[in-house]
């Protein structure tokens, strides 16, 4: 086992995968470069062919590996952030999303679509938001988020051989994460959650940024209130049986998600629970999400998104 | 053209404020004095400046977001000490504090900032339809990159202004590089303005850092734009001394930037080549620029004073909420 | 005054920086502009200048990596002022953040609040399931949930409870002479009423006897004037009357809680308990008609409005005004009960009081010196201590004890 950074985790995957697969090539703004510690040097070792800077032109840079994946390439598109995805929506979305499914099943995509992410840096609404919500949303693509070293890097290698189009971001607050991976090669399956902590009292969903708060509050409350916490890892497809099998034993469920309160997939999760497994519960399922207001980028940002003291209250009012 | 001695004037003070400025935030970025991030701009200041001096208060300013603007809108007369208070979170700043680094001054025609590199020029096709059915000869100064031309939203705004001969000036301040790309690179042509010609529009290509020549090939653009003459692509070339922003490696491709190609942009240092002509010419004097550095400097002093002074934003989560939407209809 | 240097945050998504090294030393006086630090972030490394002018005291040493916004260093105005920096150094060293910490109060869900009876019953869905699983009626487990609602530990103590009201856990296996379905029944009304009574009062029951052989005496004359008076007078007609009179001098036992006030009512509506026939041979049921404005009838009127009341109820054909609006119930035993049985009966709900007289019984009482065989009746009473307390209660006591004991005062 070594010891290294979630953003060092994806670079792994990258190098592991780019030499396990000739098809496999990037595409970004400026990734030769390397805005982010994960795409320096691989130009390098992979050349100008494999790891493409292209202009502004998000249009373009989409529509690149759209058609080399439809040509059998297995492109990775890196939007730098989350929100410059919807600069090119429909592409990267909606025809996508429906291309498999409405041309009667022929040829899926393989492409994997990815940026940063994430609350936490005083950047506001168009740097700082989710997007896992919005590409939960139209059906087709898989959308997937690491909260560690370990699931980050066998998720990216899952996704880079997912015969799927996958949405998989990452988040800037937990780009310097450290954690433990394994020598030898393993790949995390996309669709799986993973039981972080166990506890009897109340079960905590949360993901990246927001695992680590409920890790933080579990500890806190340790002694007092026994916190359960999943960490769905995948959006779609969505392991829900995990989350039930949890809730057999504690009842009782706190859904954190940095995403705005309507429509994002604690909502999903709420009401998909509240039809399989209204039995279990012993309180409402009580969700901690982002205000339905554009993300600010003030001092506020740290006590309006999701934090750990919004997570404690959420976990003691479920469990009062 | 040439420019009067008024005209030089003003635009040799503006160069040395937004000098003063640019070097100001770099400062304070650096001592964790504010929030957000800088796109330094030395060595890019003379485009700025040239552009919207002589811009009307009711003329659309969408500004460059290299020196986040401020270059553009203390030409323009906006008050920089309500940026700034944005910038550093506080209550008084143009935002209410909510945004980091975006700059709204509606009343001076700058509406807003976005994170989307591209984004003012959907926008300001609607801006140049607004000026043209009011007919009070109101122009839309539109700056941006080089890199934001690779936009399909550039090519469309270009499109339908010169179709609805809209009073737009596009200006391109193109200094060769977004983020670590070269243009070069990115483009197939050298002179982004090339691309008006598929359009049939108005274009001229300036040393951008000389801002009397610039001045010179802007005055005429926003004249012309006035008379309801349609838009013009202006293209200055400039230079960024800097990274692209603070704390991003300053490459070109993936290898740094070469201390030889730092040495020769620093030859053409838009300070130093103005105040060599304004010298040479009796435009002005040692003193007269010793006094504006002076005032530059007395000014910024104030405009810190201001934003250190003011209170940080700290309104509550439902007062936020609560303004999620304006109050009122439709009459 | 000190004036703080902390990490600088950088670039967009710089979380940590790490200070390579310091190009000055601890205790140095630093010029403004002058070099300071090399600093590093995950992407690349700085030499910053050092912003102020000052004596340096260093709080985080090279080498160090620290999260933006975190205090490396500070500048002292005088040599006096870095000493007792370097000294404050000896406790662990802060991490001073920026201000930032969360000030929004956050709404805490207040716990349990108690349910009134007769409202809605609240329980979470593995509350009632885990309920309906033991045979648990979810109208006797008190709810200590938000809000009241009955949650998984109510149904857990509720288990271990000994059944009051409730079914057992386990049906018995014995052969049935019959199954009564209570469902949908008046049955299940007068259970659930029953229950309701006992669970939102403060039920308090006392028990004594009145010595009714002058009383009966008096009766024995009415009931010789039988075809004159146009009725058999009953005992209960008397006993009525005598709760009336009672009431009369402590208008407080003619109560009733509505909601939060107390009404003490002046026209006094007798609430009758009537044993009716049930479904089978077996059970029976249960009916309090109302008897309306006693205060106002004399014994005779009494005596033939009971009677023709109490008809109506075993016909059905009582009115609705009948059927409601009692401020106190009598509830008697007599005749069926064995001699002197003393019971606690269960308050009408809403009244504040009920009257349970049972069979009379013969007993030998001191009168006067001497032992005399009197007949006694006993009177078992129940009131609501929420409404009224023991002080007008045995006030009423005594007034009714009097009339039934001289009944020459039923004349005034």
């Amino acid at each position: 086992m070594r010891t290294i950074t979630l953003i060092e985790a994806i670079k792994e995957a990258y190098q592991e995968e780019m030499r396990r697969d000739d098809a496999v090539f990037m595409v970004g703004q400026d990734i030769r470069g390397g805005i982010f510690p994960h795409t320096k040097g691989l130009v390098e070792e992979f050349g100008p062919d494999r790891i493409l800077d292209t202009p502004i032109a998000e249009s373009g840079m989409y529509g690149a590996a759209f058609g080399a994946a439809q040509e059998g390439l297995r492109p990775i598109v890196d939007f730098m952030f989350g929100g410059f995805s919807y600069v090119t929506f429909s592409e990267c979305s909606v025809t996508t999303g429906q291309y498999y499914f409405l041309h009667g099943s022929q040829q899926s995509l393989p492409i994997v679509m990815t940026a940063g992410v994430g609350t936490g840096q005083r950047l506001a609404n168009d740097h700082a938001m989710s997007i896992h919500g919005t590409f939960a949303h139209h059906p087709g693509i898989k959308v997937a988020m690491p909260s560690t070293p370990y699931d980050a890097k066998g998720m990216f290698k899952a996704a880079i051989r997912d015969n799927n189009p996958v949405m998989i971001p990452w988040h800037m607050g937990i780009m310097m994460l450290k954690g433990e991976v394994p020598d030898e090669e393993y790949i995390v399956p996309l669709g799986v959650a993973d039981v972080k902590r166990e506890g009897t009292d109340c079960t905590v969903l949360a993901n990246s940024m927001q695992l680590q708060n409920a890790l933080k509050v579990a500890e806190k409350l340790e002694g007092d209130i026994s916190v359960e916490i999943i960490d769905p890892r995948s959006f779609v497809p969505f392991d829900i049986e995990t989350v039930l099998t949890s809730l057999e034993k504690t009842n009782r469920l706190v859904v954190v998600d940095e995403d705005w309160e309507s429509g994002g997939f604690a909502a999903t999760v709420s009401a998909r629970i509240m039809e399989q497994g209204f039995d279990l519960l012993d309180a409402p399922v009580t969700r901690v999400t982002l205000p339905n207001m554009p993300v600010p980028g003030g001092y506020m940002e740290e006590y309006v998104a999701p934090n750990p003291e919004k997570i404690e209250a959420a976990i003691r009012a479920v469990c009062a | 053209m040439s420019l009067s001695q008024e005209q030089m004037q003003a635009l040799y003070r503006n160069l040395v404020r937004a000098d003063h400025f640019n070097r100001m935030m770099y400062r304070r970025m650096m001592q964790g004095k504010l929030i957000g991030f800088y796109h330094p701009a030395e060595g890019a200041i003379a485009p700025g400046v040239a552009a919207c001096t002589f811009l009307n208060q009711d003329d659309n300013l969408s500004p460059h977001h290299r020196g986040h603007g401020i270059t553009h809108m203390l030409s323009k007369g906006i008050d920089i000490k309500y940026y700034l208070a944005e910038h550093t979170g506080k209550e008084t700043g143009c935002c209410q504090g909510r945004s980091a680094f975006h700059f709204s001054f509606p009343e001076h025609k700058v509406y807003m900032m976005s994170g989307f590199i591209g984004y003012n020029f959907a926008p300001s096709v609607g801006w140049g339809l607004a000026a043209k059915r009011r007919q009070q000869g109101q122009v839309v100064m539109n700056c941006s990159g080089d890199g934001s031309y690779g936009q399909g939203r550039a090519h469309e705004a270009l499109l339908m202004a010169e179709n609805w001969k809209l009073p737009i000036i596009f200006f391109c301040e193109n200094n060769g590089m977004s983020i670590f790309s070269e243009a070069s690179e990115m483009h197939p042509v050298a002179d982004i303005s090339s691309m008006a010609k598929a359009y049939d529009m108005n274009a001229v290509i300036c040393d951008g850092q000389d801002v009397f020549a610039v001045a010179e090939a802007v005055l005429p653009a926003i004249e012309r734009a006035r008379a309801g003459e349609g838009p013009t692509f202006v293209e200055a070339k400039t230079l960024r001394f800097n990274e692209h922003d603070i704390g991003t490696p300053d490459l070109a491709g993936w290898e740094a930037r070469s201390d030889e190609v730092h040495a020769d942009m620093r030859d053409r240092e838009p300070v130093a080549i103005a105040t060599k002509r304004v010298l040479a010419e009796g435009v002005l004097s040692q003193d007269d620029i010793d006094r504006l550095n002076e005032e530059a400097l007395a000014e910024i002093e104030a405009v810190e004073e201001f934003a250190d002074n003011s209170e940080i934003a700290r309104p509550s989560e439902a007062s936020l909420l609560a303004d999620v939407f304006a109050p009122g209809e439709a009459v | 005054m000190a004036i703080d240097y902390v990490m600088p945050k950088l670039a967009m998504a710089m979380n940590e920086g790490t200070i390579n090294e310091w190009l000055v030393a601890e205790g140095d006086y630093v010029e403004k502009g002058a070099e300071l630090a090399s600093i590093e972030t995950e992407k690349v490394a700085y030499d910053v200048e050092s912003p102020e002018a000052g004596y340096i005291h260093i709080i985080v040493p090279a080498g160090e990596t620290v999260e933006c916004e975190v205090r490396v260093a500070q500048f002292a105005e005088s040599e006096e002022e870095l000493a007792s920096l370097q000294q404050a150094a000896a406790a662990p060293a802060e991490s001073a953040a920026v201000e930032n910490a969360s000030e929004q109060p956050i709404e805490q869900v207040t716990a349990t609040a108690p349910r009134v009876a007769g409202e809605r019953i609240k329980a979470s869905p593995l509350a009632r399931k885990m309920a309906g699983q033991s045979g648990l009626d979810l109208a006797t487990i008190a709810g200590t949930g938000p809000g009241g609602r009955i949650v998984k530990r109510d149904v857990l103590a509720a288990r271990e409870r000994p059944a009051a009201v409730a079914a057992p856990v386990t049906a018995s296996t014995a052969i049935e002479l019959a199954r009564i379905p209570m469902k949908g029944t008046p049955r299940a009304a007068i259970a659930r009423r029953m229950v309701e009574s006992l669970q939102s009062t403060a039920q308090l029951a006392s028990s004594w006897e009145a010595d009714i052989t002058d009383l009966l005496d008096v009766r024995r004359r009415l009931v010789s004037r039988e075809e004159q008076l146009g009725t058999r007078v009953s005992v209960n007609a008397l006993l009525v009357k005598a709760i009336v009179g009672a009431i009369q001098q402590v208008p407080m036992a003619n109560s009733a809680l509505e909601g939060d006030d107390i009404v003490i009512y002046k026209a006094v509506h007798m609430g009758i308990a009537v044993s009716l026939p049930g479904a089978t041979e077996y059970d029976t049921t249960l009916m309090v008609p109302v008897l309306k404005d006693v205060d106002r009838m004399s014994v005779v009127e009494i005596d033939r409005a009971m009677k023709a009341l109490i008809g109506r109820a075993r016909s059905g054909e009582l009115s609705a005004e009948e059927m409601s609006g009692s401020t106190i119930t009598l509830s008697s035993t007599a005749g069926l009960a064995p001699p002197g049985l003393t019971t606690a009966p269960i308050l009408n709900l809403p009244n504040g009081m009920i009257v349970g007289p049972s069979t009379p019984i013969e007993r030998p009482m001191v009168r006067d010196g001497e032992v005399r065989i009197c007949t006694m009746l006993p009177l078992s009473v129940t009131f609501d201590h929420r409404v009224m307390d023991g002080e007008p209660f045995a006030r009423f006591a005594t007034a009714l004890t009097e009339r039934l004991e001289n009944p020459e005062l039923l004349l005034v």
